[in-house]
């Protein structure tokens, strides 16, 4: 599902401020594998979920997500593969606020061209399956944080994506909000998606669902 | 996964007009100066487009042909005899006299325009007496509702007005031009011929105008053009080219206004080029997080497309119906003193509402097509926000 081989990325390359931030990467998750990236702020943590993510490519080697190399793919594919392949669940959540709860996590389908009827359909679905329902009609902003990672997890749910990346899920929940959110995590290993986890908190690397935990240093990887 | 471009385009814009709500102040303060710009444009428009058209109706009732006697480049007076000569062109259907002057009044510092017209022409006059028992009975009169005005009748039907040799002429008021034809008989007198050349001064036989109207209208320029021939050092005007004298009058004011408004309408654009520019902290991250989501920097700049599309048709609808009343009920307020004033009788205008589309097609097309020309570009620009933004 996953495959990274030998990848660097540099920022502002051959300019007096680079970065060499990712070196010679080498990592690989298959389908329905729960993994647990831990690392330190400027770590390279970042920067490998946006590989991953497909938002940008590596600056080399080979880089293939859900059977792509993502190298030779230009922007526009990379796109377009993205929101096909890639869920996201934010640290700060990053729902719109002024949005209802309904279209936030309907907002992945608006550029795919389906309908409103069948966009309420799916992501009715999805708050149902998380006791959200209710709160459909609500602001974003008129949520608790709580409602606000369940809806972040339904947007990311919503087009079906076979990879889900989580980055601190759990930093703004409580302790029974944060196990709430590892049960639903629990729940979709079992319909098969891969998950990348990045956290700091041992609730997460210790729970049950996590398959493995991959330490992230000065941008290389330390497996344990 | 079914896919269709409209869905996609009616979702973006669903999108838009929610992202549009969601910010008010900041979209309704710009809709509002630009509905201004448009509804100062559309007025201009619409006002220039009124008085044209008043202009045209008016001018129907005037003679085909007018032959006016010059001497030095000025114009003198002619004798009824001499329309005998002008009758010798073949072609004319009827000949008629026509006596013009002006009254200067000292008391209030104005000039009346007085026309005296042979009893059997005044019929002519319609379609604006209505209610006037024509040919005037000598010593009646219609004048302009302006000059009914400074007049200061009040309840009284008489009137006088002074001689050059300051005895009084007295008049009998038949009636008064409808608020419409202001324009044009603001200050007018409109008199029997021989009650004109006794209050101007003018002797029995004296006229200024030979009025021709000819058999077949397409042989006006002809028929012109044998005239000129006939009685040299004569001025022969068609009715045409007193029309274009107006349509010139009204398009060169119209013009000076408008370079006026271009300005401000070009101060209005460097706005909204720099407010589209200019991205807040949330928007970049909006922009952020939806292009993480999936949506294509494409789909971004539609939404902007779209944001801006809405927010010119809501100002354009708001610009032009202002207008709109601004120009029939409002009488054109603003724009008055700019578009007429020929004199002190400054005419009542009730303008004639004229909707035509090519006028709305002109006032999109300058203010409508030139914003969203000044917002694409940094819409693109936004567009192009890196998406891991949102993931840092």
């Amino acid at each position: 599902m996953i495959e990274l081989i030998g990848v660097n990325k540099i920022y502002n390359q051959g300019r007096a401020n680079e970065v060499h931030a990712l070196h010679g990467i080498d990592f690989s998750a298959e389908k329905g594998e729960i993994i647990c990236l831990q690392g330190a702020s400027g770590s390279g943590k970042s920067t490998l979920l946006s590989i991953i993510g497909c938002i940008f490519g590596p600056t080399s080697g080979r880089a293939i997500i859900g059977a792509k190399a993502l190298s030779r793919l230009p922007d526009r594919f990379l796109t377009l593969h993205r929101r096909e392949t890639i869920g996201f669940i934010f640290q700060q959540f990053n729902l719109i606020s002024g949005l209802r709860v309904l279209d936030n996590v309907a907002l992945p389908l608006l550029p795919l061209g389906i309908s409103p009827g069948e966009r309420k359909k799916r992501a009715m679905v999805l708050l149902e399956r998380f006791n959200l329902s209710h709160r459909a009609d609500f602001r974003a902003d008129q949520i608790s944080g709580g409602e606000m990672q369940r809806v972040a997890i339904a947007r990311a749910l919503v087009n079906d994506q076979p990879i889900i990346l989580a980055d601190e899920p759990t930093a703004h929940l409580d302790t029974a909000l944060s196990h709430d959110f590892m049960t639903i995590i629990a729940g979709l290993k079992e319909t098969g998606k891969t998950i990348i986890i990045a956290s700091h908190d041992e609730l997460v690397s210790t729970h049950r669902a996590i398959d493995r935990i991959i330490a992230i240093r000065d941008g290389r990887l330390h497996v344990s | 996964m079914k896919f269709t471009g409209i869905e996609r385009q009616l979702n973006i814009l669903d999108y838009a007009l929610h992202s549009l709500a969601r910010r008010p102040g900041r979209h309704l303060s710009i809709t509002f100066i630009f509905a201004l710009v448009i509804f100062l444009v559309a007025s201009f428009q619409m006002v220039t487009a009124s008085l044209k058209h008043s202009a045209d109706v008016l001018l129907k009732t005037a003679p085909e042909i007018t032959v006016q006697k010059m001497v030095a480049g000025r114009q003198v007076m002619m004798r009824v005899g001499d329309m005998a000569r002008v009758g010798k062109v073949f072609g004319i259907k009827e000949i008629y006299p026509r006596v013009w002057g002006y009254h200067f009044a000292a008391r209030n510092g104005a000039n009346y325009t007085i026309i005296g017209l042979d009893p059997a022409r005044q019929r002519q006059l319609p379609p604006y007496l209505d209610g006037v028992k024509m040919p005037l009975a000598p010593g009646e009169a219609i004048v302009g509702l302006p000059l009914a005005k400074l007049l200061d009748l009040g309840g009284r039907r008489v009137f006088s007005l002074a001689r050059g040799d300051l005895s009084l002429k007295s008049f009998r008021l038949a009636g008064t031009f409808p608020a419409a034809s202001d324009i044009l008989t603001g200050d007018l007198l409109v008199t029997n011929i021989a009650d004109a050349r006794d209050l101007l001064g003018m002797k029995a036989d004296e006229i200024t105008d030979i009025c021709v109207s000819v058999a077949n209208p397409a042989e006006v320029r002809t028929i012109a053009g044998k005239i000129s021939r006939v009685m040299p050092g004569t001025r022969v005007l068609t009715r045409d080219q007193i029309r274009k004298t107006y349509q010139a009058v009204f398009s060169w004011r119209s013009g000076f206004g408008s370079i006026c408004l271009l300005t401000a309408l070009a101060a209005f654009f460097i706005l909204a080029w720099d407010r589209a520019s200019g991205l807040s902290a949330g928007e970049r991250r909006e922009t952020a997080i939806l292009k993480v989501l999936g949506w294509q920097t494409t789909d971004i700049i539609t939404l902007r497309f779209w944001e801006g599309g809405a927010v010119a048709t809501m100002a354009f609808l708001l610009g032009v119906m202002a207008a709109w009343l601004h120009v029939t009920i409002g009488a054109a307020a603003l724009f008055r003193p700019v578009l007429m004033g020929w004199s002190v009788l400054r005419p009542n205008l009730e303008l004639v509402p004229v909707t035509r589309v090519s006028d709305f097609i002109i006032v999109f097309t300058f203010t409508v097509l030139p914003y969203l020309a000044a917002t694409v570009i940094p819409a693109w620009h936004s567009a192009t926000v890196p998406p891991d933004a949102a993931v840092r």
